[in-house]
């Protein structure tokens, strides 16, 4: 085993990484399929008025983003659901309000210095024990959801008018949906902060979707490669003393260029050659 | 009439202001294909979304059976979806099943037999969007036989299919017919129309409804797209320019 793994944050910060991997790996591949990219980034960005708030009230952060991002995914829900907005109009409007209500908690009513810099870009090599137990329980209800629900959201990303004539209601699936995206995002804000979770919850579903082409089989690929490109970027992370968030983040933006790249050049060398 | 799948009673029906289509009066019985006429805005996707119970009638009664298949243009379908053949099938079981049961073996055995109902027995596992723009349509309409569903609502099904494509659709919708189904078709396709069993032309209200001898008349058609309608110089048949008419039955 690297040196940088015989230390105990370090294999904290792995267990982590394997915990988070099962939710956002596999939400990922829904994110991506049900075109919700914008919403999971947005979603773990207005969680600051929630942190602000715990900051300043002194209770829980994790209570605090958990709350707003649950407040965000209703509001998401419920616009998206009366118009005829899709989600990335909804998603804008709900995150807007969510900011504005956040600079104006930290400006004016609490005057918080609060740690934004650890909620934007993570910290993961001062995981506490929660930070696991959130992650692992997002990893099981995404897993419990994604069997249950799974044929629902196929269905009504596919066709949603169709889905509604089949009998797949929509509206209660996808909320749990973006329900779940946003528990993840906050159970990812700890190790790798709010502006960087799309680089769990997007990146690596986008890049493994570029060479699978079935479902379970993109899940599958997509769990494996957050693990991988998770552990490889903190072990770059310590060696080099760069923040492990935003190397994660690096090693997922280069693994997905490097993927489009070599597809690129395999589909241009087979019409090449037919 | 006790046989009816459908039965529609001066149906008015909008989208919250003044109803976009109203007067609606017809019955589907099984066996019957029904071309449903009219210009584009002249209601026939109103119709078909309050017979699906998207819209509530702002006037009339709607008896329906309790599933109601339909088959959109395949163009509204994601065809960039990682799904095979067999999965959108499988969609069918949706309205059968509770949520939380999965499709069954016996469940995924009808999906199969549904699509080599339809012809492709061989293309069960290939990629949805990897199919012809025919053989999805097909897909669609196996997803529709796994539901089960005494009545299909056709939404243009022979837009972009060629002559080969639009044979096999036919004798597919015949057979779907003779299996006591009733069939709403969407078309443009005067001609067609001719074929089929009853038509029923509309144009913000219904004009009329049907046998074809009676119904697709020149003075009927001329209500139902107004100066859209070209008349051809031999006798008494009319086509519509700029609509997607293939040479279906022609040779």
């Amino acid at each position: 085993m690297p040196a940088p793994f015989d230390l105990p944050f370090v294999q904290r910060a792995v267990v982590e990484i394997v915990l988070l991997a099962v939710g956002s790996g596999i939400l990922g591949t829904w994110i991506v399929l049900r075109g919700l990219s914008f919403y999971a980034h947005a979603v773990g960005t207005a969680a600051f008025p929630g942190l602000v708030l715990a900051d300043g009230l002194g209770f829980s952060p994790l209570l605090g983003a958990l709350a707003t991002a649950g407040l965000v995914a209703i509001g998401v829900t419920a616009i998206a659901a009366r118009g005829r907005a899709e989600y990335d109009s909804a998603t804008a409007l709900v995150l807007v309000g969510a900011l504005a209500a956040g600079v104006i908690l930290a400006s004016d009513v609490f005057h918080s210095q609060a740690s934004v810099e650890r909620m934007l870009f993570g910290s993961l090599l001062v995981i506490g024990s929660t930070d696991q137990v959130v992650a692992a329980a997002v990893g099981v209800a995404v897993l419990l959801a994604g069997a249950l629900l799974g044929r629902r959201w196929l269905a009504a990303g596919f066709d949603r008018d169709s889905a509604r004539a089949l009998g797949a209601r929509s509206a209660l699936p996808d909320f749990v949906l973006l329900a779940l995206v946003a528990a993840c995002a906050v159970a990812a804000l700890d190790a790798i902060g709010a502006l960087l979770s799309t680089a769990l919850l997007v990146v690596p579903a986008a890049t493994t979707r570029l060479v699978v082409d079935r479902l379970r089989p993109w899940q599958a690929a997509t769990v494996a490669l957050v693990l991988v490109e998770g552990v490889a970027g903190l072990w770059i992370s310590v060696e080099v003393n760069a923040p492990p968030g935003a190397t994660i983040a690096v090693v997922g933006g280069a693994v997905f260029a490097a993927t489009a790249l070599a597809r690129g050049a395999h589909l241009r060398l087979g019409t090449a050659t037919s | 009439m006790t046989d009816a799948l459908l039965e529609v009673a001066d149906l008015a029906a909008g989208y919250g202001g003044e109803p976009v289509l109203r007067d609606v009066a017809f019955t589907a019985r099984p066996g019957q294909r029904i071309a449903v006429l009219g210009p584009n805005g002249g209601g026939k996707t109103t119709l078909f979304r309050a017979l699906l119970g998207e819209l509530t009638p702002s006037a009339g009664t709607l008896e329906r059976p309790a599933r109601i298949g339909v088959v959109p243009q395949t163009e509204r379908s994601r065809l960039d979806f990682p799904v095979s053949a067999l999965d959108v099938a499988l969609m069918g079981t949706l309205s059968t099943l509770p949520w939380w049961r999965r499709p069954s073996r016996a469940d995924r055995a009808r999906a199969r037999q549904a699509l080599a109902d339809v012809g492709l027995a061989e293309r069960v596992d290939a990629t949805f969007g990897d199919l012809s723009g025919g053989q999805r349509q097909r897909v669609l309409v196996a997803r529709a036989l796994v539901q089960d569903a005494p009545v299909l609502l056709l939404d243009e099904p022979y837009v972009g299919l060629d002559t080969p494509s639009a044979a096999l659709l036919d004798r597919l919708l015949l057979d779907l017919a003779a299996s006591g189904r009733a069939l709403l078709i969407a078309t443009h396709d005067v001609e067609q129309a001719r074929d089929w069993e009853r038509v029923l032309c509309l144009n913000r209200r219904q004009i009329a409804f049907g046998a074809p001898d009676d119904v697709l008349t020149r003075e009927t058609l001329a209500l139902t797209y107004g100066t859209e309608l070209v008349e051809l110089p031999a006798g008494d048949r009319c086509v519509l320019p700029g609509h997607h008419a293939h040479d279906h039955g022609a040779a």
